[in-house]
Parts: C-alpha cells; structure tokens; sequence
C-alpha cells in the first residue's frame, strides 16, 4: 500500500518506534522521557476535553485543535529553557500547555471565562502568558512570525542568551511576513527558530496544491538559513532538530527553519467537514500517533507498563475533569474589563 | 554577501569578445543595442539637470545600467508585457514609445497622456505593453506573475518580463510572485538589476545568500547570473529564460550584477553612505565604453556616427523640453477622470467642491 506520504510525494516517516536519538545530541533519560509522555497525553486530553466542550456550547468561536501533533511541541520544549520564548499562530493550546502555562487558565479562557490566561478577553486564538514566556496565540496567519523576529532582536540587543521558538503551518510560510521577517533573522543573526508545522493542509488545500518544491525546508536556501525537515509525529526527531538549532543560535549563529512533517487529525477548526480528505488517509495517519509511539519505545525499554499508562491516563482524566470544572464554574468577566488591559492610561473620552 | 556564483560573460571589461555572439543578432542588431544604449545615456545626461534647476520634480536615470536595461528589453517579443522598476524606461524607448511623450510624462503638463497623475518616470502604454511602474517596492511582481498566469491559462505563447532591484528580493511581494510563478509554471522573466546598492542599504546587508538569482532556488525556478555592464550576455540569459517561458517550462530568474554610477534617484546623496572610489573603478567598466570598443574594432561604429546621432538627439530633446515646459498644466477637471468609467457620487461632490474652490482663486487654477 502506497503511504499517505508517498503519495502526496513526501518522504516516508521512519517508523515511530525507532529508538535511538543522535550521537551529536544529549541522551534523554527514561524519567525524562516518561514525564514527556505525560505531557502528550495531557496535550491531546485538553484538546479532546475542549472539542466536548465545545460540543456542549460551552466554548464560542474559532478553537483550532492540536491532536496528532503533540510531538512536535513536546520535542521542541525539551530542547529549549524555561526561559526561552514561544510564540504561536492560533493552534496553540496545547503548546502553551507544554512552554507551561496553566492548564485551568488554558481553559477557562477558552471558555471566555474571567479566569481565563487574558481575562476571557481573548479566546481560543490568543493564550498569552508572560510568565512562562509564552508571547501568544496569534489570530492572523503569519502574524506572530515578524513578532518573533522582533524578540530574537530583544533577545541580542539584551545581549542575553534565550532563544525564540515560533510555530506555524505550512500555509503561513507562503506568506511575505515569513520572508521578510526570516531574512531579517538571517542577516542580523537573530536567535529564533522558525518551525514550520507542515500538517500537509493549508485549511483544506493539500500542501501539493500551493508548492512546487519537494520540501518547505527548501525555502530557506534562498536566504542562507540552515534548514532540515524532520518527522514531527516523532518526539525524538523534533528533539534533535530544535536541540541543533538551539545551539546555534545561542552561539550567535542566528536561526534555523525546521520543517516538522506531522499531521491534524481534527478538522481544520470545529466547521471543517473536511471534505478535502479520506477517513482512509486519516486513519493511516494514525499508524504513527506520536503518543503511542513514544509509549512503544519506553515499554520495549521496559520501563513502562500497561498498567502504567492506565494510571497515567487516569491521573490526567481526573486533572483535565477539574480543569473543565473549573472553567464551567468561573464567571464570565464584567463588561467594564472590555476597556482595560489595553492602553495604560485610558483617554478615550467620548463626552 | 559573497560572490559566490559565476557571472556569464561574453566581452570582456575592454570590449574583447571572450565567447560566442548570441543567435540570432546580426550586426545590423549590434548597432541597434548601441544606439539604445547611448540614447538612455543622452535622455538620463540631459534630463538630470531639469530637475537639478527645479524644471521637473524628480528623476531616476539609469546611468551605468543601459546593458542590463536594453540586453533584456532587447530579448523581448513586443507582445510580452513589460512590469518594470524605477530603471527601465529605456525599455519603453525600445519599443518605440516616443521619446517626445516620454519627455512629456517629465513634466506633467497637458502633453503628458497621464496629465501628470504619476510622479515623473511612471511611463505607461498599453500599446507598447509597458505598464506604469509601482512606486512602492516589488509591487510589480505579484502583479506580473499575475500576468503570466493568464497568457498561460489563454493558451498564449508570450511572456511577462518583469524587473526589480536587489532591494525588492527582501520584500514579502517576492517571495508571494516567485511562489506563485513556481506553483503555476508562469510565462514569467524575473529580471533583477542589481546595482549593489538599495538607496543606501548595501548588498552585503540585504541578504546572507550568495547572490540574488540564488533565491530562486528556494522555488524550484532556474537562475543564471550575468555580467550587467556585458549587453550581450544580459540578451542572451534573458532570451533563454524568455524561450523557456514560450516553450511552457515557467518562471526563469536572471540576475545582471551592475553597479548604480549616480545617486538612488534625484533625492539621495550616495557621497554620505558609500565610499566613491568605489563608484569610480565601475564608471570604468561602463557599458557603453565596452560595447562601443568591441563595435569599433569590428568597423560598426566611429566617431562621426557617434557625434551625428548624439547631435540628432539633443535637438530633439531641446525641441521636446521646450515644448513640454511651455505647454498648460492639465486642467483641475483631469484629477477627476480616468479612474472610473462612471463618476460615483461622492466624486461628483468632490468634483464640485473643486470647482468652487478653484473659482474663488485669482489665478492659476483652471477649471
């Protein structure tokens, strides 16, 4: 059978369970590894618990889900600091969750609740947390690429050390914003590493259909940028790759475009009857779940039973049961907070 | 920026023939890409110091950069469409747009086709297929892959040219037409003049690639680079890009590496961001002086030619200057035509409030 990569003229994926991370890079250790499948079962829990919810009605508007593709914002956190930056376009709840912010938060502000991360203010597209360095949430495509361009600029003009992470699909990266701001980095050397969540649908137009090159990873030879595509449904290979770039960049050597092939298996967003696409090809998709491969690998280690992911499964049912609770119960913010957060002095005077 | 990839080259810096003379030009062509290029040279000589006296606003000449303007243009069907940058009103020449409505468009008085709506060098013709450049940067690009798409949609077995600086490949509006051109195997010639210098922004701080034509890359579209100042290697690159674009194979990128002689435009002062000298040691290897030693051995040119179509020139430059000067600004009512083919409303009453403006003024506005 022909895979669904090769049929769209990708590359193969190397087989989830492979076991092995790259001499060049430091080993990860299984209680490492064993809290990162932690995180990508709390990851895929939260998005699936906001998908009931907003079945429920619970939650408005957009909401973009993440599930399939948790390997990639796994493998990214564990390669960068907690005080590295992480920006993101609108399909960032769970990576939020894994740059560490607060999983109630996540949710009652998807839920536009007063507790939410912005004070309900925001909404699924625009999760922001200064404390974990989480800079958004980014509504416009590509709109969050020039910002990262602008912290890595922060990044060297401090002369500091940290980096800047900055996600976004395989859509955005046709966008100008991308060019002008990756060139940018390049010439000024700036710390940030543009990952490109290459999920193979732009919405709903095939990945064939909007370029001529046989990668993304490609456009970064017009500007001198290294460049590598990787198997993002495989929390190794996104480790490696971020690890690399990271250390370039905080050696001064300026950005590096990764090109994460992975794959959504939810909608685009919650409207999406995705007519572009085969139940066949999403169910293949599936062979290489991020989740249970990185589960493969640890019970072949034998560091990881049944019974094991059971309890795993439970600890973050019952957690995520809370974190929609907590959400549900919150209260909706007051109609004078529409006018705050946004100037420090509020001179609008309309009398 | 390094100077990484090769330059095609076919007379040397002192008007050697050091490869083949491009099929299909005939001597009789030869001449003819002098002759375009020495006319630049005299228009861009004599237009300058109107603007200097206050006589026109504003001027963009393409002094040093005549090869990388007629070597292309000179490969160019007159049914391809041309989208060109600040430098490429010679091209509009070649195709036989009169010079005299050229020198009109200067001065923007009722001579001018385009009543003075555009700033001088925005010289346009539908006939000769040039459309007006775009003063903000790159615009032109997504607009002539555009192009391109349709003839290739038609069916047509034609090209779009379409020209920019080096400072344009960092503009967002190239990456969306070099994608677009690639995705849709456009008819289109990206031709990038690169004279170094982006007003006053260097190359080496444009980009970290190795060269310009190297971005196509990046697409999947063929590149080549070529020596800028060597007329018949710019031809010969553009015109195997052009047949690329009528064969149906798509988008093609050219680099010509030139140098910019003068200043950015007749608003810039190069002597406060670059070092002269430098400028000096590329008026050297202008372009005419080595096309004009290659025709002279081979008994193309002389002097006396020289001097006669110079002469020729000038006076009708004079003449032209002196009619366009003397001539009525365009009338007050002209801001309000040729936009839409039906007045809507809300101009009507801008059209009027025009109007009543202009009468209560003692003179000088007509209506």
């Amino acid at each position: 059978m022909v895979s669904l990569r090769e049929s769209l003229g990708l590359p193969p994926l190397v087989a989830p369970a492979e076991d092995r991370i790259a001499p060049d890079v430091p080993d990860l250790d299984n209680n490492t590894l064993k809290t990162a499948l932690v995180e990508m079962i709390r990851m895929r829990r939260i998005e699936e618990d906001a998908a009931k919810a907003y079945g429920r009605g619970k939650i408005s508007g957009f909401c973009h889900l993440y599930i399939g593709q948790e390997a990639v914002a796994e493998g990214t956190v564990l390669a960068i600091r907690p005080d590295d930056y992480m920006i993101s376009a609108y399909r960032e709840h769970a990576q939020a969750l894994a740059k560490g912010m607060d999983a109630k938060g996540i949710m009652a502000e998807l839920f536009g609740k007063k507790t939410g991360s912005v004070k309900g203010k925001g909404g699924s597209m625009h999760l922001f947390d200064n404390k974990v360095h989480f800079l958004g949430g980014h509504g416009i495509v590509g709109g969050q690429i020039p910002i990262a361009a602008g912290v890595g600029f922060a990044i060297r003009y401090n002369e500091e050390d940290r980096v800047c992470i900055c996600f976004f699909g395989d859509a955005a990266i046709n966008q100008g914003a991308f060019y002008e701001a990756a060139n940018m980095a390049v010439v000024w050397k700036l710390p940030v590493i543009f990952i490109c969540e290459n999920n193979l649908y732009g919405m709903g137009t095939a990945i064939r259909r909007t370029s001529a090159t046989a990668t993304l990873a490609q456009r970064a030879d017009g500007l001198a940028m290294p460049s590598a595509q990787v198997d993002g449904q495989h929390v190794f290979r996104m480790y490696e790759a971020v690890y690399r770039a990271v250390q370039r960049a905080r050696a001064g050597e300026g950005p590096t475009l990764i090109e994460a092939l992975c794959y959504r298996y939810r909608g685009h967003s919650m409207s999406d009857p995705q007519k572009y696409r085969t139940r066949e090809e999403v169910e293949q998709a599936k062979e290489y779940d991020p989740i249970t491969g990185l589960q493969a690998i640890l019970a072949a280690r034998g560091v990881l039973t049944e019974a094991d992911v059971e309890s795993i499964e439970q600890q973050v049912r019952l957690e995520m049961d809370e974190v929609v609770q907590f959400a549900d119960t919150s209260e909706l913010p007051p109609v004078e907070w529409a006018f705050e957060d946004v100037l420090v002095e509020n001179e609008v005077n309309h009398a | 920026m390094t100077d990484g990839e090769p330059l095609l080259q076919i007379l040397d810096e002192h008007g050697n023939l050091v490869g083949d003379i491009p099929e299909p030009l005939t001597n009789d062509d030869l001449v003819m890409l002098y002759r375009h290029m020495r006319r630049i040279r005299v228009v861009d000589e004599r237009m300058l110091p109107l603007q200097r006296q206050g006589r026109i606003s504003f001027y963009g000449a393409a002094t040093g950069q005549e090869a990388a303007v007629v070597g292309s243009g000179y490969a160019l069907s007159p049914d391809d469409w041309v989208f060109p940058a600040l430098r490429e009103g010679g091209v509009a020449l070649m195709r036989g747009y009169d010079l005299w409505l050229y020198i009109a468009q200067l001065f923007g008085n009722i001579t001018d086709v385009t009543h003075g709506r555009q700033m001088p060098c925005h010289y346009t013709s539908r006939r000769h297929h040039f459309v007006s450049l775009s003063s903000p940067i790159g615009t032109q690009l997504p607009q002539a892959v555009g192009t391109a798409m349709g003839m290739r949609i038609r069916g047509e077995t034609k090209a779009t040219a379409v020209y920019m600086g080096d400072g344009a490949t960092s503009e967002g509006d190239f990456h969306i037409a070099l994608r677009f051109a690639s995705r849709y195997q456009a008819p289109v010639v990206f031709f990038c003049q690169n004279n170094q210098w982006a007003i006053s922004v260097p190359s080496s701080k444009q980009t970290r690639a190795t060269s310009f034509a190297i971005k196509g890359t990046a697409y999947g579209i063929p590149w080549e680079r070529v020596d800028g100042n060597c007329v018949l290697a710019v031809f010969a690159a553009t015109q195997r890009a052009v047949q690329r674009a009528y064969a149906g194979l798509g988008p093609s990128f050219v680099e010509a590496l030139t140098y910019r002689i003068g200043a950015h435009s007749t608003s810039d002062d190069p002597s406060r961001y670059r070092d002269e000298s430098v400028t000096e040691a590329w008026k050297s290897r202008c372009p005419l002086i080595r096309f004009r030693t290659f025709l002279t051995t081979r008994n193309l040119w002389n002097e006396d030619k020289e001097r006669n179509f110079v002469t020729e020139l000038e006076t009708a430059i004079k003449q032209a200057v002196h009619e366009h000067e003397a001539a009525s600004p365009p009338p007050l009512s002209s801001m309000f035509t040729d936009v839409y083919a039906k007045l809507p409303a809300h101009i009507v009453e801008q059209q009027q409030m025009a109007q009543n403006f202009a009468a209560t003024k003692p003179r000088g506005h007509r209506s």
